[in-house]
Formats: structure tokens, sequence, C-alpha cells
């Protein structure tokens, strides 16, 4: 079965290189979300692996086979486009039939795949239809067909959601999660919203600049980011950043950013004192709690800046040493804008990023 | 959204105009084509033909117009067929790959185009002599391809670089190699360009004059132009016939229009992608 690998993977388009030494590996049937901002190369990566674009260098195997001197054709995928790139002179039917055709499937076979797809996809009432007589989600059902029908090794999505409302967005990705459940097909995933990777993926891929900068599962990814950029990416409303220098030292770490300061021990034993003056304490919004917490915590006092009813949560932005925070509570109708607040933080939840490193600490007060 | 009734008078002035304008000629030669050689020659000119059909009788049978006519359509779909067929891939290539300078060729493609028939006229003869072309028909198809190809080739990179190119990479994950993803995705969709370019090859070398009298002397060859231009004889200019074999000339044209406009439609590509 298929899996794949990729090697020390660099592409440049002239003198730009756009990826940078990507190595990954995926099991079969794993969900891999290629994730990153715009422009950091996600396409290309899967264009790639696709085909449809020659590396610079480095190495694609599928499924124990190096596919670098392949054509598309031959590599046993199937892609869907962000613009779903459906064949507008045909039927939807001729569209799902046409990869079959290509690869001169018998009569039977081809209305079988198709009559399987359209039930899973819930098309049938479009088979007759042109593209152009399809909105943007039944489009979006074609064009998923289409790769279903061929039964690839290996499934590759570039965006297929981000042409959709947000509505349909979000039960697109519930289908797309039980589709994958259903066929068990590897598949790669690439986006830039992160809640897409978060629900889709098992493995996520964190990307910018062409670089990878994690790999791992999405709770892995959410909380150890490895570094701020990662910690920042994912979550909604994001992780709290302060930046500031950091003094360890012994089984103490002292965090300074101007008003903010902050000491406090932990398990291991620093032999050498490190000094930075590019430390970063990270806070997930939902980590600062507004009610005392059993397990060790840290104080914050300040004031209430803006409340955000979100009706089943608040957001509440306060100001505490200066320093902006936001928090993710439950709602509470009796906070105002200037009020004075205490929030607290569980130590366990802090994360600790030293020269745009985490810093793997189990922190506890002095 | 209708405009204000000045503004729509003023586009219907304009178009009766221009219509009237570019079919005064033709009108002119219909109705003389159908008047008898009294009628052509009566002074002061009458207007209205009494509807004799004499002249075309005496274009087709005396002046032998089925000859002329039968040479017209080889050279006309030969100059279409090789013209398409070479223009078709290279539009595409010039559309569709990276390539340094292709500014460069495309605009030099429209440079050739627009070279002035007389400054070719010379050497072109000098090369179907030498090669022995001269009062041929393949030797009239080889200038109208190299003449049309550069109109032929824009027209179509125009039409291939507007297609989405996802469609084209579909095809190939699809199981397509690059020509079967040109004939089977890319060509039915620059359907409505390929028909405007083959048109417009057609039409040139149907109604081309000068490399055609250059050329062809021998009367059996000769296109439609050539022989209708001929068509005088020792003492007198046959006005009606003339008129005649030119609407006969010209009614393929209209068909062949007609015809393709049913297959030139615009939008078919609306769809493949969002929008
Ligand atoms: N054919 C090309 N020629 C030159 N540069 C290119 C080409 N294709 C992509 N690039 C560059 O490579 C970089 C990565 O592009 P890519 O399309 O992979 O980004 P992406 O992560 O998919 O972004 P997005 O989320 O906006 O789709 C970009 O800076 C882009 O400008
Ligand atoms: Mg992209």
């Amino acid at each position: 079965m298929a899996g794949f690998t990729l090697t020390q993977l660099c592409k440049s388009f002239g003198h730009t290189m756009v990826l940078n030494e990507i190595s990954l590996e995926a099991s079969d049937g794993e969900f891999v979300v290629l994730l990153g901002p715009s422009g950091c190369g996600k396409s290309t990566l899967l264009r790639i692996i696709a085909g449809l674009e020659a590396q610079s260098s480095g190495s694609v195997n599928i499924g124990n086979r190096v596919v670098d001197s392949l054509p598309p054709r031959d590599r046993d995928i199937a892609m869907v486009f962000q613009q779903y790139a459906l064949y507008p002179h045909l039927t939807v039917r001729e569209n799902l039939a046409f990869g079959l055709k290509m690869r001169k499937e018998s009569t039977a076979v081809i209305e079988k795949r198709i009559g399987d797809a359209a039930e899973l996809l819930e098309i049938h009432e479009l088979l007759d239809r042109k593209p152009k007589e399809l909105s943007g989600g039944q489009r979006q059902r074609v064009a998923m067909g289409r790769a279903i029908v061929r039964k690839p090794k290996l499934f590759l999505f570039d965006e297929p959601l981000s042409n959709l409302d947000a509505r349909l967005r979000a039960s697109m990705r519930v289908e797309l999660k039980k589709l994958h459940q259903r066929l068990g097909v590897t598949m790669v995933y690439v986006t830039h919203d992160q809640i897409e990777a978060m629900t889709l993926g098992e493995k996520i891929v964190v990307m910018d600049q062409g670089h990878i900068l994690q790999i791992g599962t999405p709770d892995q990814i959410y909380h150890h980011p490895i570094n701020p950029f990662v910690a920042a990416f994912i979550g909604n409303p994001p992780m709290n950043l302060i930046e500031g220098s950091v003094h360890l030292e012994g089984q103490y770490l002292e965090f300074h950013a101007g008003d903010f300061a902050l000491r406090l021990e932990t398990h291991a034993h620093i032999e050498t004192a490190i000094h930075s003056d590019s430390a970063v304490l990270g806070i997930r919004p939902e980590d600062i709690k507004l009610d005392i917490p059993s397990e060790p915590h840290l104080t914050l006092s300040g004031f209430i800046d803006v409340v955000e009813n979100l009706g089943g949560d608040h957001i509440v932005y306060l100001i505490s040493q200066e320093q902006h925070l936001t928090a993710r509570t439950t709602p509470n109708s009796r906070r105002r804008a200037e009020d004075p607040i205490t929030a607290y933080v569980p130590l366990q939840k802090l994360h600790v990023f030293v020269n745009q490193v985490r810093i793997p600490l189990e922190l506890y007060y002095h | 959204m209708t405009k204000p009734l000045p503004e729509r008078l003023m586009l219907l002035v304009g178009i009766v105009f221009a219509v009237l304008g570019s079919l005064l000629p033709f009108i002119w030669f219909v109705l003389t084509s159908l008047k008898s050689q009294i009628q052509v020659e009566a002074i002061p000119p009458t207007w209205w033909p009494d509807g004799s059909l004499e002249f075309y009788y005496s274009a087709l049978f005396d002046h032998e117009l089925f000859n002329y006519i039968w040479n017209s359509v080889i050279v006309a779909s030969a100059t279409t067929i090789i013209a398409l067929v070479i223009a078709t891939p290279a539009a595409y290539a010039l559309a569709r790959i990276r390539l340094a300078g292709k500014v460069w060729v495309l605009g030099g493609l429209l440079c050739v185009a627009m070279f002035p028939q007389i400054v070719i006229a010379g050497p072109v003869w000098q090369i179907l002599e030498r090669i022995g072309g001269l009062n041929t028909h393949w030797g009239l198809v080889l200038p109208y391809v190299t003449l049309t190809l550069p109109l032929a080739v824009w027209i179509l990179a125009t039409f291939f670089k507007e297609l989405p190119v996802e469609l084209e990479e579909a095809a190939q994950i699809d199981g397509c190699t690059t020509w079967q993803a040109l004939y089977k995705v890319m060509l039915p969709l620059a359907a409505p360009g390929i028909f405007t370019a083959a048109i417009l090859t057609f039409i040139y070398a149907w109604n081309e004059f000068f490399f055609a009298l250059l050329i062809l002397t021998d009367p059996a060859k000769q296109t439609l132009p050539v022989g209708i231009a001929l068509f005088q004889g020792e003492f007198t200019m046959p006005w009606g016939e003339i008129a005649a074999a030119s609407v006969l000339a010209t009614l393929p044209l209209i068909l062949l229009v007609l015809l393709f406009q049913r297959g030139i439609i615009s939008g078919l590509s609306s769809g493949a992608v969002k929008g």
C-alpha cells in the first residue's frame, strides 16, 4: 500500500529558493496537512509530489516507488484543485469518466465507479449537467468525485474549500473527514486555514518560507509548538506572545518584559546559565482563567480593555502590567470595559521560547 | 440597462451607415448581375434589374467558372488545413511554455504579417521557380500558409492563454500525455479561436489576388479572383458576367461564416473554474 516519502526536496525558480530541504514521511492511509501562510511553498510542494512541477533536487517516493522521472499520469495520484478545474465541455458524468477512459477501463467498470462515487457524494441528479450549471459547492463535489473514481494511491488537495462560503466550508470539512475514514487512502491537503488543519489532519506539517518548521499531530502542534511562529499560527484567537528577556540558571527561570516580571522554578537543573534578550512567553487565550485554578498558577492583575461576546464564549482583552492579553472565557454579563480584573494562568500552560526555540520545562513556583 | 434616446439614435445611424457603406458595392454588383446586357449598357443606368439570369449562365458555362471555383476550393482548403495544423501546436507552445524572448517571437510574427506583399513577391517567385512550384497549386499554398500563419498563431495563442492551466494539469493527472491534454481538453475549449483563425485564413486564401496572379499563369490552374479579373474579352468588358461571378464567389464565404458562427460559442469555457 501507499505511504510516501519526500527526501530533501529543494525547489528554486530562478534564483529564488521556494522549497528548502523538505523531508517528510507519511504512512499508508494517513491524512497529512500542509499548513502555512500564503506564499510559503505549499502548493509548489504538492505540485512536485503530483509531478506537475519538477524539483531542483531531492526525491519523491510514493508507495515504495521512486517517481521522480514519472509524469503525473503514471504516479497513480488524483488531485483536487482550488479552482476545481472541471472540464467545461463535458458533462459531470463525462468529467468523472474521463480519467477512467484514459486508463482504458471497461464501460461496466466506469458505470459502476461513477455510480458509487455519485452515491457517496450525492451528486446523482447532477450527472448530466455541465459544470457551468453547478453551484460552487456542487462543483467541489464533482471535483472530488473525479478524484475518487480513479481509486488512486494518493489524493492531493490544494485548498479545495477556500472558494466556498464559511458554512459550506464547515460541512464539506466534515464530509472530507468522513470520506477519508471510508476510503482509508493517503491524503495530502494544503491549506492556510489552521482550523481545517486541526480538524482534518492526522499529521500537520507547518511550513514557512520554504522550510518545514514542525511536523506533528494536531495536539502536539497545539500544545507543544516548536517556536513562536507555529505557536501564533495555530489557535484562534492566537496565542498571547510576550517578548522579553530570560535568565535561566540552576533551577531558576526569570522572565522580564518591562514591568512584567516572573520568577519560577523548574524541575530541570541547568548547569550553564542561559541569558537571552530574545525570549518569548506564550499563553493561550483559553489558559487565562478568571477563576482561581487549583494547580500552581501565575496571577495577573489589570483591567479589562474590551469584551467581545461570541455567544458561547467571551473574548476578554485585558491589560496587565502594560501587556495586552487576550483571554477566552465563559460568558459573564457583569464584565465591563475599564473594570479591574484578576486572571490566573496555570504554570503548566506557559510556553517559553528562547532564541525562537521552545524550552521544554516543567515550571513551578519557587 | 437601456441607453438614453439620443445615444441610441446615434448608434442606430452609425450602424446603418457602416452596414450600408460596406454593403453598397456588394449590393451594386448583385443588382448588376441580375440585369440583362441591354440594361447594363443603358445610359442613364437603370437601378432595378429585370431578374435575368443570363449573366450567371454565361459566367458559369462560357467562362468556365466551375474550374476557378474548384481551384479556389482546393487552394483555400489546403491553406486553411495546413496553416491550422502548424499554427495550433505553435500557438499552444507560445501560450504555455515559459520561454525567454517569447514576446519577441510574437511581436516578430505580427511584423511578418504586416510586410507589404510586393516586398516578398520577387523572392517568392524566385524560390518557387527554383523548386518547380510555379503554376502549381502547392506553389500557391506555400506562400499563403507562410503569410497566414502569423495571424493564425496570434489568434490561437490569445485563446490558449485564456484557458486555465489547471485544466491541462487535471488532464495530465487524469492520464493524458501533453498531446492528449491538448487535443482532448484544450482544443475543444479553443474551438471558437480555431474557427475564427480558420475562417480568416480561408477568406484570405479565397480572396487573394496578387500572388495568385503572379504564380498561376495557366488558366486551368487559376483561382477565382484571377479568373474573374481575366474575364475581359478582346473588345468588351463583360461587366455583367464579372458581377455574376463575383456573387457566386462571395456566396461560399457567406455560407461558411454563417455555418461556423454556430461553432463560435464564446463563453464555452465558463464554469471551468470558479466564476
Ligand atoms: N512558476 C513560478 N515561477 C516563479 N515563482 C513561483 C512560481 N510558482 C510559485 N512561485 C513562487 O513560489 C513561492 C511559493 O508559491 P506557492 O504557490 O507554493 O505558495 P503557497 O504556499 O501555495 O501560497 P498560497 O497559500 O498563496 O497558495 C511564492 O513566493 C511564489 O511567488
Ligand atoms: Mg497555493
